[in-house]
């Protein structure tokens, strides 16, 4: 028990330092712009994961929490001229606010009913912000020119500047869920995802905490969505799509869900793979879903359980 | 109003409770009013409806007719979590606990809803020290000491019956609803498992279903025998023994194959 800990502790560690690290090692701009997505996309599957891994909630309908905190910040950005700052908080709000909707819509359903649900709400959500919302989602096209932080006289169109302010966002994230997860909040949820009977029966209100932990899933979620808009400086309804939702579902799983470091490597895993594949060839995407069902054969603990068991050897 | 009318002695009062799974009635017209620090052994033969009333009685299914009363309070359509909070413990006839947790984490968890309205997220479960004292305290009563930092699953089923036991004791509920609490325990667990059940029953009231009938005798002050989802009769142990009713009908099939 206290060995696994101690693990944890040490691979987040090594993880912080590795990025830390990058600006120093190099000063190329694809480098960096692909460390600061890998970190971007943590904090959308680390969010997931207190959905998925920590409560046992399986949505196929995270897109919407993303994509709507993209869309709140562009908007609080673009349209009201707001601060950055102001931006993230927006896009906070808007993912948990969603999420909070989702879960109210869902609260009676549970299981695969619930991951259907989720997936054909999002859907929804996305079909109408590129139709009937087009002019203010900016329809297939999007909206472009998303700004960065601007602060202290720092540029932060500087990719090596704005991967300092990712860097931070990413790191109280991790913190975040470590903490939340060894919270009675945490273990609250942890006994829901185990036996939702049971925590009913010593007296939690299970549909409250199912809401609370979809909504922190969703802020989160919202928060990464915000992120990956100003990286690209563009936002659009693509941000929405299913395909989103599919691709955190299979990164977390990937890396190994339930455990703070797994969705970490199962994003770093994709986006290599991407990185490297999707130059040389337009199947890459099919070759990770290979990977993907191996995975699930042999690994079904993801990568971060097989370092697990490494470990205790 | 008709609080003024109610028995004012019984902390539990079920009056005319019906439940219907589609056109099957598991449950038909029961009506058993628990006193305080009484100890109520329901009986009856598989199928009898007892764990579909304990589930009436707890709020896991809704009831097609009838009210039931905790205290002061109608509770018929209050949910699970609220009843438990109200002082309505249960355990279940299959072992129901958080079977990838240690026995610590177990209690501790159960002691936590209880502790808060909104459960914290800010700082470690470890800085409320009074979590784990509770949950230490629980562990000691059903004797779980030695397996504190054990998961569940590496327990005898006798000790996992004790985890199951120890969920339901930690608020310290003024009414327990116990299913079987001996269920797929060895032969040398049951005596353990009797005493423990002698202590916890004190001071509170306890609705025990229970098919050992020689722990029913030694235990219970009164006992209620159902029989397809009715209750057939209701006595001191002694009266249930001698009934030639309960003999002709329950006990002459029952009590061979539990001797
Ligand atoms: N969810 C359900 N749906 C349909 N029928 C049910 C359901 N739960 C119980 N029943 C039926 O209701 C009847 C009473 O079941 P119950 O489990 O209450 O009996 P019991 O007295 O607890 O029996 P045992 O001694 O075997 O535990 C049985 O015929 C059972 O098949
Ligand atoms: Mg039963």
């Amino acid at each position: 028990m206290r060995q696994v800990k101690h693990s944890e502790v040490l691979t987040v560690g090594v993880l912080v330092l590795l990025f830390a690290a990058a600006p120093f090692v190099t000063g190329d701009e694809g480098w960096l712009y692909l460390a600061a997505l890998i970190m971007t996309w943590s904090i959308f599957a680390l969010g997931y994961d207190i959905s998925f891994g920590l409560t046992g909630l399986l949505s196929f309908g995270h897109a919407a929490f993303f994509g709507m905190g993209a869309y709140a910040a562009s908007w609080a950005m673009l349209s009201a001229g707001l601060p950055f700052s102001v931006g993230i908080v927006a896009a906070i709000g808007a993912g948990g606010l969603s999420a909070l909707v989702f879960g109210f819509v869902g609260r009676r359903v549970s299981g695969l009913y619930f991951s259907l649900m989720t997936l054909m709400l999002a859907e929804l959500i996305s079909i109408v912000m590129t139709t009937r919302l087009r002019h203010l989602s900016g329809g297939v096209d999007g909206l472009p020119g998303v700004p960065r932080p601007q602060a202290f006289g720092i540029d932060f169109f500087n990719a090596a500047n704005f991967y300092w302010v990712i860097f931070a966002l990413f790191c109280l994230t991790l913190a975040f869920c470590a903490v939340l997860k060894s919270s009675p909040l945490g273990q609250a949820l942890r006994g829901v995802r185990q036996n939702a009977v049971r925590s009913e029966q010593v007296g939690f209100n299970v549909g409250a905490l199912r809401l609370t932990a979809l909504t922190l899933s969703g802020c989160l979620s919202g928060l990464a969505g915000a992120l990956l808009a100003s990286l690209m400086m563009y936002v659009s309804p693509q941000l929405l799509g299913w395909k989103m939702s599919g691709d955190v579902v299979i990164m977390t799983l990937l890396g190994g869900s339930g455990t703070p470091v797994g969705p970490v490597i199962g994003v770093t895993l994709v986006e290599l793979l991407r990185e490297g594949l999707s130059a040389t060839t337009e199947h890459w995407y099919g070759l990770l879903g290979v990977i993907f069902i191996l995975c699930t054969i042999y690994l079904p603990e993801g990568v971060a359980g097989l370092g697990r068991k490494l470990w205790r050897r | 109003m008709a609080a003024l009318g109610s028995r004012s002695s019984s902390v539990l009062s079920c009056q005319n409770v019906s439940v219907r799974f589609g056109a099957f009635q598991a449950v038909n017209n029961v009506s058993i009013d628990l006193a305080a620090g009484q100890t109520l052994a329901l009986i009856g033969p598989n199928g009898a409806g007892k764990t579909t009333f304990i589930n009436a009685v707890s709020g896991r299914v809704s009831l097609a007719a009838g009210r039931i009363r905790l205290g002061d309070a109608d509770i018929t359509n209050v949910p699970v979590h609220r009843r438990a909070a109200a002082g309505l413990g249960r355990s279940f006839q299959i072992i129901n606990i958080f079977d990838q947790m240690t026995v610590l984490e177990n209690l501790r968890l159960a002691a936590q809803s209880r502790a808060f309205g909104w459960q914290p997220c800010w700082r470690p479960v470890s800085a409320w020290p009074a979590l784990e004292r509770r949950a230490r305290e629980v562990a000691a009563m059903v004797g779980l000491e030695a397996e504190l930092d054990l998961p569940v699953t590496m327990l005898s089923h006798g000790k996992q019956r004790a985890v199951e036991l120890g969920l339901a004791l930690i608020p310290d509920p003024k009414v327990l609803l116990l299913d079987e609490p001996l269920a797929g325990i060895g032969h040398s667990e049951i005596e353990p498992t009797m005493e423990l059940l002698q202590q916890v029953r004190k001071g509170r009231s306890v609705l025990l279903v229970e098919h050992n009938m020689d722990v029913v005798d030694r235990i219970a002050d009164e006992i209620v025998v159902m029989v397809g989802g009715e209750v057939l009769l209701r006595d001191r142990p002694s009266a249930i023994w001698n009934s030639a009713e309960v003999r002709r009908l329950y006990l002459g099939s029952e009590v061979a194959g539990h001797a």
